[in-house]
């Protein structure tokens, strides 16, 4: 089979590359954000909504899908057998702080049930799915740190059903909202034919995010 | 491609209605509901009845031979009760867990802890220890460590539906051929953290759950724990363990419709039922039970309900929701409801939907009449989660 | 209620998150979910804590919001009625 490199993006507080072109930004932190959005997105207004965990994992999707040229929705049988696995390490440590906060005080109790949502670390998942009508598996692991080999096995189970084609796979963490790291690539079939050549492209890949 | 079939060779649970496999049994045959006033969690919301597990951290400590002042999680003592009745029931040793997998689903993680002693954290360092028990991680190694070193342990996090998103992982791996044993399931403790969030969302019933029915309110949060050991049919067999029941199908699908509501027609349920009856090979009219996700809000009930209505057609089998007993034990509740299918297969009998008195208009209406005495082949277990994480099981009964 | 009308727009956006939205570009009369704003029913729970952290009202059914959030005018005039604070 010939040899083909995984399609990726990567981005970090103050960093933020498509297939390993650096994409030139003026803001850092929660505002890089909302700038990639306003520049290559513009048209979600519930992007603002979304807490950072989500806000990253959305604006990393949306850049790598356009980098790829993918149509957006696909047909029904397309929408049915793209899944989504994302991992993290901190799951979702940043909502949960926001959401304390809201509860924290006796004299000021009032819980937000906005920022209580985006305390699931899945949240994430359900956010790229609704933006791109995908009906495949979705599923959120917590690892400790990034470890490649534990993430192509992960991705080469998802593959075990017989409705999966793709994978919309990535890491995203965000324990601060002006610190966040993800990578989003997608992920065939073929790629976990061999997991320990996906676990070398996905460290690859996490090189490029830790430049 | 011949599939490795995978077979339920021990569970443990530990919930609202009993704190073993047979406890738990003995309350579903007597329709007992483990739901009622605020116990064990320090909060002002008294005015919410749940599902508490009842037992105290100390009690549990006790019972797992903890050293008083180790740090550990309500979450984490939950979790080790219940997975050492599962180790036990599938005669497995600390050596043997060398070989094993452990998946694990929880959300909330150590928060029982984190929100006890925020300030603390803030402030100064007196409960620092408990900082590494926070997150989901280290949770499922508190778990798993008591019993053994497993080969390998990995955390899902999917919401309400994460123990049985934790229950297919462990049959990929098992059908990989990556491991021949897997432990699987979820834990998940009462926090005022997510109390107070699902107050906010307003989804909290003021009274006893009624899930399905016309008047229902909302849910009544419960805690528990539940593990169940998968197995390959052909090292089951080689070492001469008992199946309990086989896992012959499963399917994840996302509704891709809202952050936390479900949508009206049921599309992520419909499809993830749909898919864990072609992966089983089975049609709707052969499964004989639903244990349904039926939380008793009004919008999973109704969106169920189409779900279920369009996959079974005329063919609907009995449907009960045994949150009406355990409370939504949310993270844990896939795998407590899969340990209650396993229990219904085993003891013939289908499961009551308490406390359920009007039927809603174009709504299924579940079963009411405690059965006995049915042979049941095949039973469906629903798990959905908020982000749209719809999951469904099938579980056979073995010869 | 002039002033408690554009409080009120600014208020929203603010807790709403809605970025790009200034108090001009919301209709009075247009309703606030579905078209109009495009508002859903998270939004609709936050709009329940605006109304009790910023004007003292307690609303226990969420299915009333959908009477009173109907549009800004029916908001600030139910908010006017009703206020402890």
């Amino acid at each position: 089979m010939e040899s083909r490199g995984l399609d990726f993006v990567v981005l970090n507080q103050g960093f933020v590359s498509v297939n390993g072109r650096v994409l030139e930004h003026e803001a850092e932190g929660n505002a890089l954000l909302s700038e990639l959005y306003r520049g290559h997105i513009g048209d979600w207004p519930k992007f603002f909504k979304m807490d950072t965990l989500s806000k990253a994992g959305f604006v990393a999707t949306e850049l790598l899908l356009k980098e790829i040229g993918e149509p957006r929705c696909g047909s029904e049988e397309f929408i049915r057998s793209r899944a989504i696995v994302l991992f993290g390490s901190t799951a979702s440590l940043c909502a949960d702080r926001n959401y304390q906060e809201t509860i924290q005080d006796k004299d000021n109790y009032y819980p937000s049930p906005a920022l209580f949502v985006y305390t699931l670390p899945n949240i994430v998942t359900g956010e790229i799915a609704i933006r791109n009508h995908w009906r495949g598996e979705s599923s959120f692991y917590v690892l400790e740190t990034p470890d490649v080999e534990q993430m192509a096995f992960h991705l080469a189970c998802a593959f075990q059903d017989n409705d999966t084609e793709s994978i919309l796979a990535g890491w995203v963490d965000s324990t601060m909202n002006d610190d966040f790291q993800a990578f989003m690539t997608v992920i065939r079939k073929e790629d976990v034919a061999d997991v320990d050549r996906l676990a070398a492209q996905l460290q690859l890949i996490i090189n490029d995010l830790n430049n | 491609m011949s599939q490795r079939s995978v077979l339920i060779t021990g569970c443990g649970i530990v919930s609202a209605i009993g704190q073993d496999c047979g406890q738990v049994l003995d309350s579903l045959l007597q329709v007992r509901t483990g739901v009622g006033p605020l116990k064990y969690l320090k909060t002002e919301h008294t005015e919410f009845p749940v599902g508490e597990v009842k037992l105290s951290d100390e009690e549990m400590e006790r019972m797992m031979n903890i050293a008083p002042g180790t740090p550990t999680t309500r979450t984490a003592l939950m979790g080790m009760i219940a997975l050492h009745e599962a180790l036990g029931e599938a005669k497995l040793s600390r050596e043997d867990l060398k070989e094993c997998g452990f998946v694990n689903g929880t959300t909330v993680g150590g928060m029982d802890k984190s929100e006890q002693f925020y300030l603390d954290f803030i402030e100064n360092d007196s409960r620092n220890a408990y900082i590494s028990t926070h997150d989901c991680g280290s949770c499922s190694e508190m778990i798993a460590d008591r019993f053994g070193r497993f080969k390998m342990i990995t955390t899902i996090s999917t919401a309400c539906s994460s123990a049985a998103n934790a229950i297919e992982m462990a049959a990929d791996m098992i059908r990989l051929g990556e491991a021949d044993i897997v432990v699987a399931g979820g834990s998940e403790c009462i926090t005022k953290f997510h109390l107070n969030g699902f107050n906010s969302l307003m989804i909290l019933d003021h009274n006893q759950c009624r899930p399905f029915d016309a008047e229902r309110a909302g849910l009544n949060l419960g805690e528990g724990a539940a593990f169940v050991v998968l197995e390959e049919a052909g090292h089951a067999a080689a070492r001469n363990a008992r199946a309990l029941a086989r896992l012959s199908g499963y399917g994840n699908a996302c509704d891709a419709f809202h952050q936390t509501a479900s949508s009206p027609d049921g599309e992520g349920a419909y499809l993830a039922m749909s898919k864990a009856l072609k992966e089983a090979g089975l049609k709707p009219s052969d499964i004989d039970y639903v244990n349904a996700h039926g939380t008793g809000t009004p919008n999973n009930d109704e969106s169920e309900s189409q779900a279920m209505m369009r996959v079974f057609g005329k063919d609907l089998p009995p449907v009960s929701s045994t949150k009406s007993m355990t409370g939504h034990t949310t993270s844990a509740s896939g795998a407590i409801e899969t340990v209650i299918c396993i229990l219904a297969l085993r003891n013939g009998f289908i499961p009551v939907n308490y406390a359920f008195e009007h039927p809603m208009e174009n709504g299924i209406v579940p079963n009411m009449d405690l059965q006995k005495g049915c042979k049941l082949r095949h039973v469906l277990c629903n798990s959905f989660g908020f982000g749209g994480n719809d999951s469904s099981l099938v579980l056979s009964a073995v010869e | 209620m002039e002033e408690l009308i554009l409080k009120l727009k600014q208020e929203i956006i603010e807790v709403l998150n809605l970025e790009d939205v200034k108090p001009e570009d919301i209709d009075n009369d247009a309703p606030l979910f579905g078209e109009g704003l495009g508002l859903d029913s998270i939004d609709a729970l936050e709009l329940i804590v605006l109304m009790e952290k910023n004007y003292g009202i307690k609303l226990q059914d969420p299915a009333k919001g959908k009477e009173i959030f109907k549009s800004i005018n029916v908001m600030a005039d139910f908010i006017q009625k009703n206020r402890t604070r």
